[in-house]
């Protein structure tokens, strides 16, 4: 696809349009003000699949769906106490889906304490990397020798070479400071290993995290430096149990990086469409050395902060939120609307096939051996 | 032109210390040095770094949580940070990145090297508080405090060469102490393995101890003939070296800088009595007390000369 060299009027960040777009007014990349809305209304439609890992729609779905299988697999074995307290990140998942779809497989991720959608995602990614993964995540979800950190990680400090899945960080907040540590890293990748790197790291956080101190230190550093890191804010409105009129004093996540010089988009995170085509915006400018840039992903979680916990929300709020459920936004959405309704059960009796396996040999597999060491 | 080791101070522990990183800068494209004013320290004290290594000294904000925690992403991306906390006292603006970050990525993933390095003050209550003996109790770390500056260049190299994290910490006050010319950093390169105490023969009373209290240790004229153990690092702990020589002397003596409760001096009492063979056993160590800041009062926080002669005189009796 050849593209037009047409850059944003405030940031100059580099917009992609299809050849043959004719521009008729001013050009913006982000929530700048008055351009905003010409913005949203006239590219995202249009815009081209910069780097397609995952084919189309119908990938994105199906990879969807295989994290809320898994996860409710295991939430089925929290609540038998097969497993420990878990996080889920049920409603959430188009946003790791369209994220990771839009990087490169040698871009790396950083996640929080909710990992087990940013490691599905990822690594489905990556088409080679699918029939031998899910093994390896499942069996470290629950302490298995097979696991792909030896069974002593868990859900929440997972890490994975071979899809760049770089480290998970169950405290909140601390995967923004080590991204920009590795995104400078990248940056200056002469300086190590004399050859020129083009990679850049995502990062997944949530709102809440953006109250930390670690985050703003952080978005600091990364800002002097403008690393190739893409802050992908996961803006559920909870911390933990806490809703965010406790934490955020701000409307939005993303009028907060005006103070570093971020730009910042906010979009609806619940399409894994938008998602993804924002993202390979956002990682094409990251990449071409713009700098750090965000995007806050609007959505929302529909499972409990931790099985075994209770949840701040009523009833009533859960059912009105579960319409806002990713999977059934796709389904009426994007180029194929309507589609998913129908092909939703086979697709899903296709994925319990395999899962069935999966589960099945990891509750055979071995304990990993006691080692205690420093 | 100045030659790699040209320093003119070589019985700083500053510049021994510098010595290390700048050999490992020149055999190791990946060791970076960072931290706040991490550039205007080389400048000032260590001139070839600055000149041959610019672009592997970074100078980060005042934001020392999110700097150790940056050393890990740099670690992770493949690089050998070397981070800079001043002092010990802002370690504990960085407790969460080192206890939690930089200690269990190293369990959860693979051990990798990172050096993090502060010095101790001697200013006041949150100007000079000794932690080392907090550190040992986190798996993953390992904690070095060298007596001199010789022992700081080897242990530095070690630290630089182990996949491992290691909280290094500089007695500052041995740039004003009278420093043994055998101690001094010469022209060799050698590196110390950790978890191998250095040892002054003696073969009445054990007298255990690490950093600065070293230097007072051997300038002590007891009556007696004390075998001086120096740890030099506090994890890995050489026990084996304590037990075989309280095993020849019958009697050890613990002088610890750090807070005596909890600390170095009552875990290796504890080993040598689990032993079972007849050991007379004594610790000095600073109260469980906040430093002051009037200097005077500086002296008689942590023990003086005359309580560790006293000491080792109540062992013989």
């Amino acid at each position: 696809m050849i593209e037009l060299d047409i850059r944003c009027d405030i940031c100059g960040m580099r917009l992609h349009f299809p050849m043959g777009t004719v521009i008729v007014g001013p050009v913006c990349c982000s929530d700048h003000g008055q351009y905003s809305e010409w913005h949203k209304n006239a590219l995202l439609p249009k815009r081209p699949p910069v780097f397609d890992r995952v084919s189309n729609t119908n990938d994105l779905f199906r990879i969807m769906l295989t994290i809320r299988l898994v996860e409710e697999r295991l939430q089925a074995m929290c609540m038998r106490g097969e497993a420990g307290d878990l996080h889920f990140s049920k409603g959430q998942e188009a946003i790791s889906v369209g994220v990771c779809a839009a990087l490169r497989p040698t871009d790396h991720i950083v996640t929080h304490h909710r990992t087990i959608a940013h490691e599905i995602a990822k690594a489905y990614s990556m088409p080679s990397q699918r029939s031998i993964f899910l093994r390896s995540l499942i069996a470290e979800i629950l302490g298995k020798r097979t696991g792909v950190n030896g069974g002593i990680a868990g859900e929440m400090h997972i890490s994975n070479p071979a899809i760049r899945h770089d480290f998970s960080f169950q405290l909140v907040g601390t995967s923004v400071p080590v991204a920009t540590g590795i995104a400078w890293a990248l940056k200056n990748a002469e300086l190590f290993s004399k050859q020129k790197n083009d990679e850049i790291v995502a990062v997944f956080f949530g709102d809440a995290a953006s109250s930390n101190g670690q985050v703003h230190e952080a978005l600091t550093i990364a800002a002097i430096h403008k690393v190739p890191l893409l802050l992908v804010c996961e803006n559920n409105g909870l911390a933990g149990n806490v809703t965010k009129e406790h934490y955020l004093p701000t409307k939005t996540v993303a009028e907060r990086m005006k103070a570093y010089g971020i730009p910042a988009e906010t979009i609806d995170g619940n399409n894994v469409d938008v998602v993804r085509s924002d993202a390979m915006l956002a990682s094409a400018w990251v990449r071409d050395g713009g700098g750090p840039m965000m995007l806050e992903c609007m959505t929302t979680r529909l499972s409990h902060h931790k099985q075994g916990q209770g949840d701040a929300r009523s009833k009533e709020q859960l059912a009105e939120l579960a319409k806002l459920d990713p999977l059934l936004q796709i389904s009426v959405s994007g180029e194929h609307p309507g589609a998913y309704g129908p092909v939703r059960g086979t697709l899903e009796s296709e994925i319990n096939r395999e899962l069935d396996d999966v589960f099945a040999r990891v509750a055979l597999d071995p304990l990993p051996e006691p080692n205690f060491h420093a | 032109m100045t030659t790699p080791h040209a320093w003119q101070r070589n019985h700083l522990i500053r510049d021994a210390i510098y010595r290390a990183i700048e050999e490992r800068m020149r055999a190791d494209p990946t060791v970076m040095l960072i931290g706040e004013g991490a550039e205007m320290k080389v400048h000032y004290d260590a001139p070839n770094i600055e000149r041959d290594f610019k672009d592997r000294v970074l100078t980060l904000p005042i934001t020392e949580d999110c700097n150790t925690n940056f050393a890990v992403g740099l670690a992770i991306a493949g690089c050998k940070p070397i981070c800079n906390i001043i002092t010990s006292d802002f370690m504990l603006r960085a407790m969460d990145s080192i206890c939690n970050t930089v200690a269990k990525t190293a369990y959860c993933d693979k051990p990798r090297t990172i050096v993090i390095q502060a010095e101790f003050m001697t200013g006041g209550p949150t100007t000079g508080q000794r932690l080392e003996g907090l550190f040992t109790r986190i798996p993953g770390l390992n904690v070095v405090v060298p007596s001199n500056p010789a022992d700081a260049y080897g242990l530095m190299l070690t630290a630089l060469q182990r996949p491992e994290a290691t909280v290094f910490f500089e007695d500052r006050m041995i740039e004003d102490a009278d420093i043994d010319p055998a101690d001094e950093c010469g022209e060799d390169s050698y590196s110390i393995p950790f978890g191998v105490s250095a040892k002054y023969q003696g073969d009445e009373v054990t007298v255990v101890t690490y950093g600065l209290t070293v230097q007072h240790l051997c300038h002590l004229k007891p009556r007696t003939r004390i075998e001086i153990i120096d740890l030099r690092t506090l994890w890995p702990l050489d026990v084996e070296t304590v037990l075989r020589s309280t095993e020849r002397t019958g009697r050890l003596l613990v002088v610890e800088p750090d807070v005596m409760f909890g600390g170095i001096g009552a875990e290796l009492v504890a080993q040598v009595v689990a032993q079972g063979r007849p050991v007379r056993t004594e610790r000095l160590g600073a109260p469980r007390a906040t430093l002051p800041a009037c200097r005077e009062l500086h002296e008689r926080y942590v023990p003086s000369d005359t309580e560790i002669l006293e000491a080792i005189e109540s062992l013989l009796r």
